[in-house]
């Protein structure tokens, strides 16, 4: 595509090296990879922990049914949006990348600072899923592919795919079988039980309590697979509003007379 | 073309481009000791006098700081907002292109504090909401996490919000000539997540009494938490006037000419 | 001039009444709302016919100081109300626990008629179940400390508390268990913690790592232009496919040895257990031994008094007297039935006793077969400030008690009462 002159000779400027425009130019990346940073974690953390929060801040939320069927649904809203403004407009398959580190920040800094430090919650009990792995390899199918499609189908579900392997390697110790007043449970309820929350008890946990249909355990497959299959369909659906969020256009504005603008200021 | 002697002693002549980050350095600063000293605060007075609302020390360490938030807040916001109408440039049509970047790059780096002021309401302050609950049982809207949540992290980003949508309107032609959606959403947005709180305390109050994060009655904040996205379309704005601006002070060697 | 004056003094009336008017309106959330809540905000009409805590123990005092690790035990009876509250679940899932501010306690046992709570359970109403919580000092401080069941949709509803103040070191307290394939957990709060952060630390540095490999280039402005430009080749290099390909092989084959690992490691897990506890419907002893029913009630806003006119009827074979009247953990106990007085044990929340005796018009027996109007009379600051008074700003109106009623030899008989109640706002 053909840029006109005042593209090109802006492109011809930024890219002449250690010239003052090189310098402007780096100065607005570091802006903006500020705004992107704290934005992110507020966007992102907020989106997460009231769509799929519970699951994430308790060791006795970890199941295998909801946890891994919804937290990968909602982990791709805003990476597949911003995908689109990043790649398309930018060229930087990183969005998916950029969320998950900017999330699992913000999780940690409110699990030290908030759940331990201020409400005594163990860290055993209030650990962050780890979500790099399939936000990352969301963002490499789309680096290679550079597909909406190719990248909704494999990238997308990367994101559900590589959710309870990322996972499953420290959560496994807390499923350890134990045996309390007679009763088996796993070292995950064991943390739930004793460390009191007031306000969540045992039986508003949204976890796998068995349907007779789960076809010998395997929950967490069955549970991946419907979340790979829904996140698919989401990838394209948000990148979509990612796309109609970045072309957002303009209202007049009413008061510009104030400003000193006139009508014929439109078109400058 | 040419480029005679003369030319060349003037481009010497112009002063490099100078980045202000005194605005976003101290504007980062205060909002770091506004929000550390609240969460000391926290620390400190939620355990001995924020359990029960019906305390009278509550009234006193919890509701009077609830009161001077909210005066605080709309003096400021008047203040703030005012202040950027009242000392409108009432020249857009005329402002010089060195200057207009100069606000440009000011207002940019204001939105690193905007999105600062943001990760403290969306974030920090808001999850830890998540284990106030799970140490008392609720029994007022105002607790030591809301009154800092709500009717403070809020607040903060609102006016700040605020007033950097007027700076632009008022001090910044591309954004003044018409008005940006997506930076109206980038704005609005989040601003709205203080009016959910409305839905929010109807629902705690009539209809879900259990407290775990996930409930639908969360969803108006997360819903007016995805507009951040727009920032992505303000983003693009930017590229727009840049790519407007920038050739108006700058040649294709990279050297500044106004 | 004068114009401009009065505009801009019109301009700031306009502000005054604008910040008035909002702090008006967050004034009337403020009281609107701060009635509406928790523990002592729940509404009384349903803090009054639901849970009824009664002959409650601690293994402390109130008011006593213990150590970290040191265990506390709470004992009692709680009677679900047969009354229930229509607008709330009945309460077929429920969950035994402490209200503490938060894990301040660590909870140790629990259980409901001896069966162990570690699950939550479902309970009848209008019978009573004994409870057991055994609790572990855990982070210093002067808490609150009480039974507490939470019931579904309605929310966790509080016994009685007592304060305990726990001194020591928080770093001392140690939680340890073994776990059935034999792995000895030190501290549970701890456990498999280093692992967490350990592969944390991994994947945010591969991030990281990534992040940067794009940072470091030119971001904004060129990129914008070169996607214009469709100068892909510049914006995307093979180089970055290379990495980009190797990454995704790397990162799918970490994934698999980790589980496999982890799989080695860990062979026996079993998922979080989520099935219900089982609690046998317990006898209900009292049942027809005494009938009550209200007649009228009246609270007199002045005097901080309810007075009940009940018609009750001894269906016993020995002579009973009304010994106490208790609502919402508030109790009235009658000072000249010697039973009642036994009752209330020596430590017991002095907040949550009526210094006044319980008022009521007959004091002779009600013999075997006879009918009785009795007028109680309950008067006590702590109607104002247990906030039951606030019952007048409900949009049900009504009470709900416990009566305890006892015979010759001592013996309790517990009977339910339930009814509108009016209000008297004048002296």
């Amino acid at each position: 595509m053909k840029l006109t002159t005042n593209e090109a000779t802006l492109l011809s400027a930024v890219t002449t090296p250690n010239s003052e425009a090189a310098r402007i130019a780096r100065g607005l990346d570091m802006f903006v990879v500020a705004i992107l940073f704290f934005a992110i974690i507020a966007a992102f953390h907020i989106h997460i922990m009231l769509t799929v929060g519970d699951w994430d801040f308790w060791v006795d939320w970890k199941d295998r049914m909801y946890w891994v069927t919804a937290t990968p649904m909602l982990l791709i809203f805003i990476p597949a949006a911003l995908s689109y403004p990043f790649m398309m407009r930018f060229g930087l398959p990183i969005a998916g990348t950029l969320c998950a580190f900017c999330l699992v920040l913000g999780e940690w800094i409110s699990r030290i600072v908030g759940f331990h430090l201020w409400t005594y919650f163990p860290y055993s009990m209030i650990w962050p899923a780890i979500v790099l792995p399939g936000l990352m390899l969301m963002d490499l199918v789309l680096l290679l592919s550079r597909n909406l499609f190719i990248t909704s189908i494999f990238g997308g579900s990367a994101v559900a795919f590589a959710f309870a392997p990322a996972n499953w390697p420290i959560l496994a110790p807390y499923h350890e079988p134990v045996v309390h007043m007679g009763q088996l449970v796993n070292v995950a309820d064991m943390i739930g039980y004793s460390f009191t929350r007031t306000a969540t008890p045992e039986y508003l946990r949204f976890i796998e309590r068995g349907t007779l249909r789960t076809f010998g355990g395997e929950s967490t497959l069955i549970s991946t697979g419907f979340s790979g299959f829904v996140c698919m369909i989401l990838f394209f659906v948000w990148w979509k509003i990612g796309e109609w969020l970045t072309n957002l256009g303009t209202i007049p504005n009413v008061m510009k007379k104030h400003v000193g603008l006139g009508d014929d200021d439109d078109e400058k | 073309m040419a480029v005679t002697h003369d030319e060349v002693g003037q481009a010497k002549a112009i002063a490099p481009f100078k980045f202000n980050l005194k605005p976003m350095i101290m504007g980062m600063i205060v909002l770091a000791i506004i929000f550390g000293g609240a969460r000391w605060y926290q620390q400190w007075a939620a355990w001995d006098y924020g359990l029960d609302a019906t305390d009278p020390m509550f009234d006193k360490y919890w509701m009077t700081f609830f009161w001077a938030e909210i005066v605080i807040e709309i003096s400021l916001f008047f203040t703030f907002v005012g202040y950027m109408w009242l000392t409108r440039d009432k020249h857009l049509n005329n402002v010089k292109p060195r200057e207009e970047l100069r606000r440009l790059m000011l207002w940019v780096s204001m939105l690193v504090v905007y999105a600062f002021a943001f990760y403290f309401a969306g974030s920090f302050y808001a999850e830890q909401d998540a284990t106030w609950h799970q140490t008392v049982v609720r029994d007022t809207s105002f607790t030591p996490s809301h009154i800092m949540l709500f009717y403070m992290s809020m607040p903060v980003f609102i006016i700040i919000g605020f007033t950097l949508f007027f700076y632009a309107i008022t001090r910044l032609p591309f954004f003044a000539r018409k008005i940006s959606i997506a930076l109206v959403l980038v704005v609005c947005g989040p601003f709205m997540l203080l009016p959910t709180v409305g839905y929010n305390e109807w629902g705690h109050a009539f209809w879900l009494m259990e407290e775990y994060f996930t409930v639908p009655l969360h969803w108006g904040f997360v819903f007016f938490g995805w507009t951040i996205i727009a920032l992505s379309g303000v983003l693009i704005q930017v590229m727009k006037y840049m790519v407007e601006l920038l050739p108006k002070v700058l040649n294709e060697k990279g050297e500044l000419t106004s | 001039m004068t114009t401009m004056k009065s505009s801009k003094r019109n301009a700031l009336n306009v502000r005054a009444a604008l910040i008035k008017s909002v702090l008006l309106m967050v004034l009337m959330c403020v009281t609107g709302l701060v009635l509406a809540h928790g523990e002592r905000n729940q509404e009384p009409f349903l803090r009054m016919k639901t849970l009824h805590w009664y002959d409650i123990k601690w293994s402390v005092e109130n008011d006593s100081t213990i150590q970290v690790n040191d265990l506390v035990e709470m004992t009692g009876k709680v009677h679900f109300f047969s009354r229930w509250p229509e607008v709330i679940n009945k309460p077929s899932t429920i969950f035994l626990g402490n209200a503490t501010p938060g894990p301040v306690f660590v909870r140790v046992e629990t259980y409901l008629d001896g069966v162990p709570m570690i699950q939550s359970t479902g309970v009848e109403m209008g019978h009573v179940y004994d409870f057991k919580v055994i609790l572990k000092a855990r982070i210093p401080g002067r808490h609150h400390v009480h039974p507490m069941i939470n019931v579904e949709s309605a929310g966790g509803l509080v016994g009685p508390g007592i304060w305990i103040t726990v001194a020591g070191d928080a770093d001392d307290f140690v939680y340890s268990i073994t776990t059935r394939t034999g792995t000895e957990i030190a501290n549970l709060g701890s456990y498999a913690v280093p692992n967490v952060i350990k592969w944390h630390a991994i994947w945010a540095t591969v991030g990281v790592l990534w992040l940067l490999w794009w940072f470091r280039r030119p971001l904004i402005i060129q990129r914008y232009l070169l996607v214009k430009q469709g100068s892909w080749d510049q914006l995307i290099t093979n180089n970055d496919r290379k990495i980009a390909a190797t990454l995704i092989v790397g990162i799918i084959v970490t994934l698999i040895y980790a589980n496999n690992i982890t799989k080695e490691k860990y062979p026996r897990t079993v998922p979080l257990q989520g099935s219900k506890a089982h609690v046998d419907v317990p006898v209900n002893k009292y049942a027809g031994m005494v009938t009550v029913k209200n007649l009228s009630a009246e609270y007199y806003l002045p005097g901080r008094t309810v007075t009940v006119k009940a018609k009750i009827t001894n269906n016993t074979n020995s002579p009973i007297q009304l010994g106490e009247f208790t609502a919402a953990n508030i109790r009235f106990v009658n000072h000249s039935v010697p039973a009642a007085m036994k009752g209330v044990d020596v430590g017991y929340p002095d907040e949550l006793v009526a210094n006044d005796s319980l008022k009521v018009s007959d004091q002779t027996p009600i013999q075997p077969g006879e009918t009785k109007i009795l007028d109680i009379e309950a008067t006590d600051v702590a109607w104002e400030t247990e906030r039951l008074s606030s019952l007048l700003n409900d949009p049900d109106s009504s009470y709900g008690a416990l009566l305890f009623f006892y015979n010759a030899k001592g013996e309790r008989i517990i009977e339910e009462i339930y009814g509108q109640i009016i209000p008297t706002f004048i002296d």
